[in-house]
């Protein structure tokens, strides 16, 4: 209650981003006894791309429709440009949505679809029509406006949600797995143009995926859900090269994990192997640590040769070998742990079964403490 | 062999539902004035009997102001008892069905002795609005059944997504709720109006010599003086049924509300 | 509870209570007035309110106290020709020879005007010495009674108080009950045989044959039911289209009687419910894979073995859901016995409504009415057990 009925003031200022337009503030969220959403706080800033990321059911939706108006915190408050809007009602916040399977109204047509927003907020019919018709120009769909949804393949429909939703101008723009439903092609398609209109028009968007690479490629910050939390916000640089927590590192991309103790500022692992590490990310001597190093900064070396200087090297056993194209994925057992490396064919034809020696960056290792 | 005991049973099974509802049809056109087969020749007469003859004219009237009034009130009852229930789960969910459904299956001659008993103190006997109100309870539960299956039908992310586009609750329901709910509602209607026009037991119990609808004058004649005017009647009936069938099929494939799939 | 769900609360219940309070007065309340006036019945102690204040002394078998008698007189005197003509009827229809006992009496005391003249009842018809005739009214009085519940099963209390049979000449009710239940088991049966087959068929067979088969079920259910019973009427006469059938394909040599038998009742009834036989049984067996029957042909079960074995216990539910429904439906009806029906296949409703109509015998119509709807509503408890939501018109 008292999120609802507090007046509005003005939000706090924040130490890192100078204005958000919105700002998440502790936020909680319960069904009943259940628990899904725990103190989160997220900012963002104008005119940013920032990809809600995580596996189903860890509260990316729950947080988008907070912010739309469609649930309410339990504990908690939302701002938008610095105004508390917990109590506003859906309707009056005026930020764009494109639905996960579009929801567009079945019984309008592409052009009644569009104008609709328009005309719930009285804009004259004249008008209407132009904006309606610029609308249409932008998604290359002026030949459709008379049909109607069902009638449209699924790319159509996705970009007249699109339309629908960026027509009366909002600030930001709130996206729940939009292209979920669409083959790979459209989507990479897809992608391309809503980064697109991104820059062009100088929106805040939110975009919700479960898809890694489709948050790579498109944000200009990532927020890592994990059970209701955030796990790890940051650029895809960020997220991808320097993962804080194992969560992270596991589900963004491949990444080989190796358990050992800090000794002397190395890695000792259990058959007592040492390795070099970029820095001890903050873990003390005797730590025992996890330590990520992503297969394609690995690579497998003739054995007997030697790598070059302060590069790690490990021996193994060659167990397994995928041809992807251009690429081969190798399955290594090498100091009691089961390795991936990707690397590219250039002339290597390793046998399973062979001794093999894989050597890494000491630059490319990255100590996760938790 | 069992292919043709199939073929048999199928056969005879499909003639004994539909034989007997189109048996009396022919005899509309026939010019005896005994209801009865055969045919002696062909002539209109019981149709202008049925629009001329001031008893048939005053029951079509009566059916008429009494139909589309049960088809208005148990529309609004029932859609917005519908919308009410809409999405509820549990106790509420089967208080409705338990409450809304059980004018269905009350014997319907009960019912007439207890609406007389009340209607009498009430001074209802004997009215249009008494049959009315009487022909409303019984069709309500078409209306609920059918608005709530419509409203079942409709994706609530369209409303979230009329909400998120600056439509107020009330504008939402003007501009989404109600067009989609619309064939649903529209079926109700057309439900509650089929049955009024053919309710006899209650409209004999309530009604007075005013209130005789085509049913009940159909019923009367047909247990004391059998003229061919029921064949006329029925004709109608049938032609009538047809038509509202027709309303319902198109209503519900209307194009609009069908995916056609992708079309280029 | 946040203000928003309590807003939509409000909503809900907003909507809801149209329908809500429309039912509660005009579906409920006449019911409960079914059940209020079956045992409810207050003519006779509207009539004569000081005779049920002095009839403390008497012993029921011997002759009426003076007390009673003077009570009697001044009830007489009381009371409107309405009130009294009501309570008359009711009288005369349980001991005849009331009503010329009462006008009699009533005029005689016309004769005397004056209150205050002594009036010898036993002087004016010596049928006032009768204890019998003064039990009737007596044991009246009380205007709760279980005497119209009793009656619907030709059952009613002696001179002593105790339950009896109704001797056999006024015992007429009860066998509507066994002819109402055996006409609908009849009918249910008949369904049963003639619908499970058919919703096998129309589930064995895909497309338009299909298609077809249904819509012979639906376009019934649909029509008119004054159209169909018309239609069985012109079917079903001596000089019919059934008759004109047996006799020129020389099955018969004279016309077979089948309006206004009990034949021609089931027949049509049969018709009129088999759809709600046929679709219930249809939506379980299309919902059974359709590999079943050739699996159990393939592990040796001839057809009938595994229609018996396989078939018959998935399709139970269907079945008996759709007997419920058929027999719960046929129980209530009348339109069709009142149209195609003789004297001996009217149902436990026509005989309601020969009550309530003809006779103006509200309790007993009512007793006969709360029994049909105790009933019908237990059927309809089970039926919603077992799932499926009914339609009917009947
Ligand atoms: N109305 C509700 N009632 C109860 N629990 C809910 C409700 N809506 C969501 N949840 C729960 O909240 C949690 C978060 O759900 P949410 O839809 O936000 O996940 P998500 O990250 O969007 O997942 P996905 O990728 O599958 O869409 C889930 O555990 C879900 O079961
Ligand atoms: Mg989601």
């Amino acid at each position: 209650m008292s999120a609802t009925t507090s007046p509005a003031g003005t939000a706090p200022a924040h130490p890192t981003r100078p204005h958000p337009i919105i700002r998440c503030d502790r936020l909680s969220k319960s069904y009943g006894t259940v628990r899904v959403m725990e103190n989160l706080s997220l900012d963002i800033a104008p005119g940013e791309f920032i990809s809600l990321l995580g596996p189903s059911g860890s509260g990316k939706t729950t947080l988008l429709m907070m912010i739309a108006g469609f649930e309410e915190p339990t504990e908690g408050a939302i701002w938008l440009d610095g105004r508390r809007i917990d109590a506003v009602a859906p309707f009056r916040r005026n930020m764009g949505m494109v639905f996960q399977n579009y929801a567009l109204f079945p019984h309008m047509t592409v052009a009644q679809n569009i104008g609709f927003p328009l005309k719930m907020r009285g804009t004259p019919r004249r008008e209407i029509a132009g904006r309606v018709a610029r609308a249409l120009e932008m998604i290359e769909l002026g030949a459709l406006a008379d049909r109607y949804p069902p009638q449209l393949s699924g790319g159509q429909q996705q970009r007249v949600a699109l339309a629908r939703a960026l027509v009366f101008e909002p600030r930001v723009v709130l996206m729940d797995e939009p292209l979920g439903a669409l083959d790979k092609r459209l989507r990479e398609q897809m992608q391309l143009d809503i980064r697109d209109l991104h820059r062009r028009l100088g929106l805040t968007v939110i975009f919700v995926t479960h898809d890694q690479s489709e948050a790579l490629t498109m944000s200009d910050r990532i927020a890592v859900f994990n059970k209701g939390r955030i796990e790890q916000i940051g650029t895809p640089d960020d997220i991808y090269d320097r993962p804080r927590t194992r969560f992270v590192a596991e589900f963004i991309g491949e990444t080989n994990l190796l358990t050992g103790r800090i000794s002397g500022g190395q890695l000792r692992l259990p058959d007592e192997t040492r390795l070099a590490l970029a820095d001890g990310n903050g873990a003390g001597e005797g730590d025992e640590v996890v330590v990520s190093v992503r297969p394609e900064r690995m690579r497998v070396i003739a054995p007997g040769t030697m790598p070059e200087p302060g590069a790690n090297r490990l021996e193994g056993a060659l167990r397994d070998v995928v041809y992807l194209g251009d690429h081969l994925r190798l399955q290594i057992d090498a100091a009691g742990q089961a390795l991936v490396v990707k690397q590219p064919r250039a002339g290597l034809a390793p046998q399973p079964g062979a001794r093999v020696a894989l050597t890494f960056d000491a630059a490319d290792t990255r100590v996760i403490t938790s | 062999m069992l292919r043709l005991w199939k073929l048999a049973f199928g056969l005879l099974a499909v003639l004994f539902l539909l034989v007997p509802m189109f048996a009396i049809l022919p005899l509309a056109f026939n010019d005896s004035s005994i209801l009865t087969y055969p045919m002696t020749g062909v002539s209109m007469r019981w149709f202008s009997e049925l629009v001329e003859e001031n008893i048939w004219r005053r029951a079509i009237l009566n059916s008429l102001i009494i139909g589309l009034s049960t088809a208005v009130f148990a529309s609004v009852l029932g859609t917005l008892a519908a919308l009410g229930l809409r999405g509820s789960t549990g106790r509420l969910a089967r208080f409705g069905n338990l409450i809304f459904l059980m004018p269905m299956v009350a014997p319907i001659v009960v019912l007439g002795v207890g609406m007389q008993l009340m209607f009498t103190r009430l001074g209802l006997n004997n009215t249009y609005l008494g049959v009315i109100i009487a022909h409303t309870v019984i069709s309500v539960p078409f209306v609920v059944i059918s608005v709530s299956a419509a409203l079942a039908g409709i994706d609530p992310a369209l409303e979230r997504a009329s909400a998120n586009l600056g439509a107020s609750p009330r504008a939402t329901f003007v501009h989404v709720t109600l067009p989609l709910a619309r064939p649903g509602i529209l079926a109700g209607a057309i439900f509650a109006l089929a049955t009024s026009l053919d309710e006899v037991v209650l409209t004999l119990f309530l009604g007075g010599a005013g209130q005789r609808t085509l049913a009940r004058e159909m019923f009367a004649q047909l247990r004391e003086n059998l003229t061919p005017v029921i064949a006329a009647v029925s004709f109608v009936f049938i032609v009538g049924t047809v038509c509202l069938g027709a309303v319902n099929v198109f209503l519900r494939n209307s194009r609009r509300f069908r995916a056609e799939g992708p079309a280029e | 509870m946040s203000a928003r769900t309590r807003r939509r609360l409000l909503a809900r219940g907003a909507l809801l209570s149209p329908l809500v309070l429309f039912l509660f007065f005009f579906f409920f309340v006449p019911l409960f007035n079914v059940m209020r006036s079956a045992i409810y019945d207050p003519v006779i102690a509207r009539a004569f309110p000081v005779l049920s204040r002095s009839v403390e002394g008497w012993d029921r078998a011997g002759p009426p106290t003076p007390d009673m008698q003077e009570a009697l007189i001044a009830d007489l005197r009381g009371t409107t020709p309405e009130v009294l003509g009501d309570a008359v009827r009711r009288l005369n229809g349980m001991s005849s020879g009331f009503r010329s006992l009462m006008s009699k009496t009533t005029r005689a005391l016309e004769a005397a005007p004056d209150p205050a003249t002594r009036v010898d009842l036993l002087a004016v018809d010596a049928r006032w010495g009768d204890p019998l005739r003064w039990q009737a009214i007596v044991d009246n009085l009380s205007p709760y009674t279980d005497r119209f519940l009793l009656a619907a099963f030709d059952l009613e209390r002696d001179s002593t108080g105790a339950i009896a049979a109704m001797p056999p000449e006024r015992a007429a009710n009860f066998a509507y009950f066994t002819r109402t239940f055996v006409i609908s088991a009849l009918v249910t049966g008949l369904c049963i045989l003639i619908g499970l087959p058919y919703a096998m068929l129309a589930a064995s067979v895909r497309g338009r044959q299909r298609q077809l088969l249904l819509a012979a079920v639906l376009i019934p259910m649909w029509t008119s039911i004054l159209v169909r019973a018309s239609s069985w009427f012109i079917l079903m006469q001596d000089q019919g289209l059934i008759n004109g059938a047996l006799i020129g394909s020389g099955l018969s040599e004279a016309a077979v009687p089948l309006l206004f038998t009990r034949t021609g009742v089931v027949l049509s009834m049969t018709h009129m419910l088999l759809p709600f036989m046929v679709l219930p049984v249809f939506n379980v067996l299309v919902a059974i894979p359709g590999n079943l029957m050739p699996a159990a042909a393939a592990l040796g079960a001839n057809p009938l073995r595994a229609f018996w074995h396989v078939l018959l216990p998935l399709a139970a539910r269907g079945i008996v859901s759709g007997s419920l429904l058929v027999f719960m439906t046929s129980i209530g009806f009348y339109i069709l016995p009142a149209i195609l029906g003789g004297p001996a296949e009217q149902l436990i409703s026509s005989l309601i409504a020969m009550y309530s109509t003809k006779a103006a015998n509200w309790p007993m119509a009512s007793a006969l009415g709360l029994i049909l709807f105790g009933i019908t509503s237990m059927l309809y408890v089970v039926f919603g057990r077992i799932g499926t939501t009914p339609a009917r018109r009947n």
